[in-house]
């Protein structure tokens, strides 16, 4: 499947901004199954310095500073991909490894690839292993059970039992009050899940992209209709990351797009930096199209 | 007071004596070996100080404190720049012999060269982790490991630096490593100090005795910085980056400011522009090619780091990232002071360099193990646990110490989440003799050694920074703080050829003259306040004289004063508004002096401008900073003397400070190069001078009295400003409103006078840089000082004397003196719009951090 997703940035300040350096994890990433054909990144006002870049986790970077007073500043992204779909039905026939063999295989970690896959089991900045989120896990991620029917019931689990809320929650919600209030937005859905798997020792991991949404059967898609999106991966020797979606309750196959994938939300926050001046409030227009080609 | 060295009378040859105090079993003892004899590398040293005696002894430690305090050598400065605590030394190094030396020198030569391998494998390639050597959880769950710094460019042959290591001695005396220190180690500092101290205060027993010079140390650095540029210059940029002076190490990166010849900066002073690091500087944006920093790491960069940090630049770690700018030592490092490592050292260099450890690392055991958990648990008494990585908040349990309570909370912390926790064996440490209430004492020591990169591996200073407890009940030392320092001599066999002492390099003057703006604007504010102190307390020394006559002060004439005295000092209403305060006005007058909370009070201004002082320590010079120490005295004293309110002879005490004051400007004005920091102290004493006076002049000579009662007035005025003597010499004939004003404000030759001020301040504008955009006529500031000095010359003297008899007042003279007041004001902010830095910090871009939303 080949796509074309166009995302839009648009700040605006209350006073000119005169000064401003920013890291971005705007431009996606190349996966073993998503290949990029072009990707182009456009800043106004020009920045009088920008550099391309490879991160840790091997997402792609892009830094700016702006140097001239702006009032305004446009963040555009265009890029085109060909996505690979999966065989999703032959991976989850799989058997193997169930929960148990994976954290004992864990623990000897007798594999290079294995001894790095153990920094996905550890906290980081929003992710916190808490005896709480590990007893809601728990049973899900018994022994017994195979790594993916487990992540594939907990998957379904998050969507049954939480309520999809875009005013629900502020941003970075903690785990344990999203799994008290059971609502919030896609990106607490693939923390509070990530959590959850951690704390019951499995590694997981936090994908941040695109989604394409299909307009009601009859109308036309809207233009910018579409949003970023956030699911989650967990690691299964052989198959590598197996992704899963709680917010929409399957297996991303063919329609997710990854930007950047990390241990949470702040290794790939699209956005960060600092502004010098600019007033004391300040304003954000997104929007993101995601198109079939 | 017994003691085996308090002989006095100091016989020519006199016994060394036996070791005059006890070590605890099993313990190390530097000086004495187990029959408790002198060691021979001891000897020289402890037959000098049987030579000394008690009061020999006592002598040069009062004389080392001396020279320390005059040196600004503080630790920890607490927010007090009044009361700073002076570095602590004891004044009997540390004796090492050459041949023990050797061995500790190339193991610390490997430990830095396998600690800068460490660095570059985390960062890079993380063979350490993918192969198992390093277990990859005790690095991944360390926050000093930086992944922002995966990939960064190390344009040097060496990325690390500068290392110090802690080593003590084990009970046979073996040299153990207990720890390291990579971000931005501290001490080398404090140890050139300390050797410069001692050898001053025994000299001779320095000489005599072939000690390792440290000099080369120095140049060892500065050669290596300067290698560090990624592009070819003959004049390579290195500034020291710090806190700033509320750091407990400030007094050490002022001293190696100084010493290197490099500009001190704080965060502030740099910036980041075009993709690389620049200096704001008097004249304008210079670059910078290389950082010294004392920064952790966290702290440097607001973009990408610690968005919260106050200390940082921002965008710093991407320009290094490029390897536009060199940070020494490279953000990331603080990743290698993980104890955690330790535990895995003699593997790590197995599989980095093919050699094992020669240096050996305190036996340490990672509780992320099974066995070692099984272990540490059966044997927490006899263990140290600490974290698995460093931070702020690490600290260390010490199991020999714990109470049955204590210690199932221990156990209970390492049952939770043992990979988080290490385990070490309690080493005591050697003991070592200090000079301590009159006799040599033991005490348990550690010492921090420090390794500099050159082109071909790591060069170790010859010494390093010894410290032990300051009571024998401590067990170990592990801070600067709450411990005393020693000098640390290697002993050579043969004295050295090369040239001797710590010599001072060639500063690059293009730098040393380019200012950052916030030592030029410190400079201003340094040079006001200490005129704002002075002038008032010229006038409240006048006022407190008069009060105190033999005959008694006119009701109408002590208004005046006691009014002008709140104007000057600016403590209004004060004596403005308030008959009841004019009447009783003791309680007032005391507080003007010693109330530090009160803007204006003597005791403000002179905080403030120590405050200023201690910003800018780099910059003053060896007698500044012993006169400023004589001002702390003072103002202790008078603190003293105002205890119960106003003493007295409220104006006895007054005079140390006036005097000390008057002894830095003649210094300023003697000794200080007419650079721009001279430049600009002296614009804010002259600004603040003119200010002043001219407040003065309105608030005395404003409001008419009748004769006698103005006759005292102006008198007191005079004495105020010391011109009573040349008034009454001048103008034989009467006291005239007309010859004060004649001497106070238009006499070129009174370096006290008004016009004396402004044209000094018009003099001093011309040789400021000139900002290039304004070639063409008169900056305005320039128009300002013109002007003022136009009003002032073209005034009538007759005029502004005049009494308008209407409104009982000198409106003229009011009047111009309110319009100087104005203009002066005015010329303050112009120049500090243009010299000084006013950026405020920065925000973060995303205050509501964005979601996604689907």
């Amino acid at each position: 499947m080949r796509y074309r997703v166009r995302h839009l940035t648009e700040y605006l300040y209350a006073a000119p901004v005169t000064l401003c350096y920013n890291m971005t994890h705007l431009l996606p990433r190349d996966t073993p199954k998503q290949r990029c054909l072009s990707r182009n990144i456009k800043v106004s006002p020009t920045p009088i310095y920008h550099s391309a870049g490879e991160d840790y986790f091997g997402n792609e970077t892009y830094y700016f500073s702006i140097q001239e007073a702006h009032k305004k500043l446009t963040i555009e992204v265009e890029s085109i991909f060909d996505i690979d779909e999966q065989d999703l039905p032959n991976q989850l026939s799989l058997q193997v490894p169930t929960c148990g063999e994976l954290r004992q295989i864990l623990a000897y970690a007798d594999t290079p690839e294995l001894r790095m896959v153990k920094e996905y089991l550890l906290d980081s900045t929003h992710i916190h292993r808490s005896a709480k989120l590990a007893a809601y896990a728990a049973d899900t991620f018994a022994d017994e059970v195979s790594v993916l029917q487990a992540a594939l019931d907990f998957t379904h689990k998050i969507f049954q039992e939480f309520t999809f809320d875009a005013s629900a929650t502020s941003i970075s919600t903690p785990a344990e009050q999203v799994l008290e209030e059971r609502r919030g937005v896609c990106q607490d859905f693939a923390h509070f899940a990530i959590s959850c798997i951690r704390s019951v020792g499995l590694p997981a991991r936090y994908i941040s992209g695109y989604l394409e949404t299909l307009p009601p059967p009859g109308q036309e898609k809207l233009v910018g209709a579409d949003a970023s999106h956030a699911w989650f991966a967990i690691f299964v020797p052989e198959l590598g990351w197996v992704e899963f979606d709680p917010t929409n309750d399957l297996m991303p196959n063919g329609q997710h797009i990854i930007t950047a994938w990390g241990r949470d939300y702040a290794d790939v926050s699209p956005l960060q930096g600092v502004i010098f001046d600019g007033g004391d409030s300040q304003k954000l227009n997104v929007s993101v199209d995601v198109q079939r080609l | 007071m017994r003691s085996p060295l308090a002989n006095n009378s100091a016989p020519e040859t006199q016994p060394v004596p036996n070791a005059p105090y006890v070590k605890p079993a099993g313990a190390f003892d530097e000086a004495f070996d187990e029959g408790r004899q002198p060691r021979a590398h001891w000897q020289q040293l402890l037959e000098h100080i049987g030579r000394l005696g008690t009061d020999g002894m006592d002598d040069r430690y009062r004389r080392a404190q001396r020279i320390l305090r005059d040196d600004g050598a503080t630790y920890d400065l607490n927010n007090d720049p009044l009361s700073p605590s002076v570095w602590s030394l004891d004044i009997i190094p540390n004796v090492i012999s050459n041949d023990e030396w050797a061995f500790v020198e190339q193991g610390l030569a490997q430990r830095s060269t396998l600690f800068e391998l460490i660095y570059r494998d985390l960062y890079g390639e993380q063979q350490l982790l993918k192969q198992g050597i390093v277990p990859s959880e005790i690095v991944f769950a360390d926050p000093g490991f930086l992944r922002q710094c995966h990939g960064m460019r190390l344009p040097g042959a060496k990325a690390l630096i500068l290392h110090a290591v802690d080593i003590v001695r084990g009970e046979n005396g073996q040299f153990v490593a207990i720890g390291d220190r990579t971000q931005s180690p501290s001490g080398s500092g404090y140890a050139l100090e300390n050797r410069t101290v001692v050898s001053r205060v025994m000299p001779g027993l320095f000489r005599d005795s072939n000690v390792l010079r440290l000099s080369a140390f120095s140049q060892t650095l500065r050669q290596t910085l300067a290698g560090l540029v990624s592009h070819k210059t003959d004049t390579p940029r290195v500034v020291v980056l710090t806190p700033g002076a509320y750091s407990s190490t400030y007094f050490e990166h002022a001293y190696l400011a100084n010493h290197l010849g490099y500009p001190l900066v704080q965060g502030g002073d740099l910036t980041v522009r075009n993709g690389k690091v620049w200096m704001k500087s008097l004249n304008g944006l210079s670059p910078v090619d290389v950082i010294l920093r004392r920064l952790d790491d966290s702290f440097c960069d607001q973009a990408e780091l610690r968005a919260d940090s106050m200390l940082g630049v921002p965008g710093l770690l991407e320009v290094a990232r490029n390897g536009n700018v060199v940070l020494a030592n490279p953000l990331g490092s603080g990743v290698l002071e993980a104890p955690g490592l330790l535990a895995f050292l003699p593997d790590i260099c197995q599989f980095l360099m093919g050699q094992p450890l020669q240096l050996p690392s305190v036996r340490t055991w990672w509780c992320g193990n099974p066995q070692d958990y099984d272990y540490v648990v059966n044997h927490l008494d006899q263990l140290i646990i600490k974290p698995t990585y460093r931070s702020f908040a690490s600290k260390s349990i010490y199991g020999h110490s714990l109470d049955a309570k204590a210690r199932a909370e221990t156990l209970a912390m390492l049952a939770k989440n043992p990979a988080g926790f290490v385990a070490q064996c309690y080493i005591p440490g050697a003991q070592a003799p200090i000079w301590h209430e009159q006799r040599l004492e033991g005490r348990p020591g550690i010492l921090r050694t420090f390794t500099v990169a050159t082109k071909n591996g790591y060069s170790v200073m010859p010494g390093g920074l010894s410290r032990v407890a300051e009571s024998t009940a401590e067990v170990i030392v592990t801070k600067l703080s709450g411990s005393r320092s020693k000098d640390t001599w290697i002993l050579s066999d043969k004295p050295e050829v090369e040239p001797s002492a710590v010599t001072e390099f060639p500063r690059d003057e293009a730098q040393v003259t380019n200012l950052p703006s916030r030592v030029i604007e410190n400079l201003f504010w340094f040079g006001r306040y200490a005129e704002r102190a002075e002038v008032s307390l010229r006038l409240m020394r006048t006022i407190f004289k008069q009060l105190n006559g033999v005959e008694p002060l006119p009701p109408e004439s002590r208004n005046i004063l006691l009014q002008a005295l709140s104007q000057v000092t600016g403590c209004l209403p004060g004596f403005t508004e308030n008959e009841e305060l004019l009447e009783h006005p003791n309680d007032e007058l005391a507080a003007l002096v010693t109330d530090h909370e009160r803007a204006g009070s003597i005791k403000a201004n002179l905080q403030a401008m120590l405050a200023c002082g201690e910003q800018v320590k780099e910059m003053l010079s060896a007698d500044t900073r012993i006169i400023l120490n004589e001002l702390r005295d003072h103002i202790h004293e008078v603190d003293r003397a105002y205890t119960h309110g106003l003493p007295s002879v409220p104006e006895e005490s007054l005079d140390g400070l006036v005097t000390t004051l008057l002894a830095l400007s003649g210094l300023n004005n003697e000794s200080m190069l007419r650079g721009m920091d001279w430049m600009f102290q002296e614009i804010g004493r002259r600004t603040e001078r003119a200010l002043l006076t001219a407040t003065l002049l309105k608030a005395t000579l404003g409001k008419p009295l009748p004769g006698m009662q103005q006759q005292l007035i102006l008198e007191s005025l005079l004495l105020s400003v010391e011109a009573l003597i040349s008034f009454r010499r001048r103008y034989r004939t009467g006291t005239r409103i007309e010859f004060g004003l004649d001497l106070l404000m238009i006499d070129l030759s009174n370096p006290r006078s008004l016009i004396y001020q402004v044209n000094q301040l018009r003099k001093y504008l011309n040789e400021l840089p000139r900002n290039e955009s304004m070639t063409s006529g008169l900056s305005p500031e320039n128009r300002l000082i013109i002007k003022s000095l136009n009003d002032i010359q073209l005034a009538d003297l007759a005029q502004l004397a005049h009494v308008d008899h209407r409104h009982r007042s000198r409106a003229s003279l009011q009047q111009l003196m309110s319009q100087i007041i104005e203009q002066l004001e005015q010329f303050t902010s112009l120049l500090s719009d243009k010299y000084f830095d006013h950026t405020a910090g920065p925000q973060q871009l995303i205050k509501a951090k964005w979601k996604a939303e689907l």
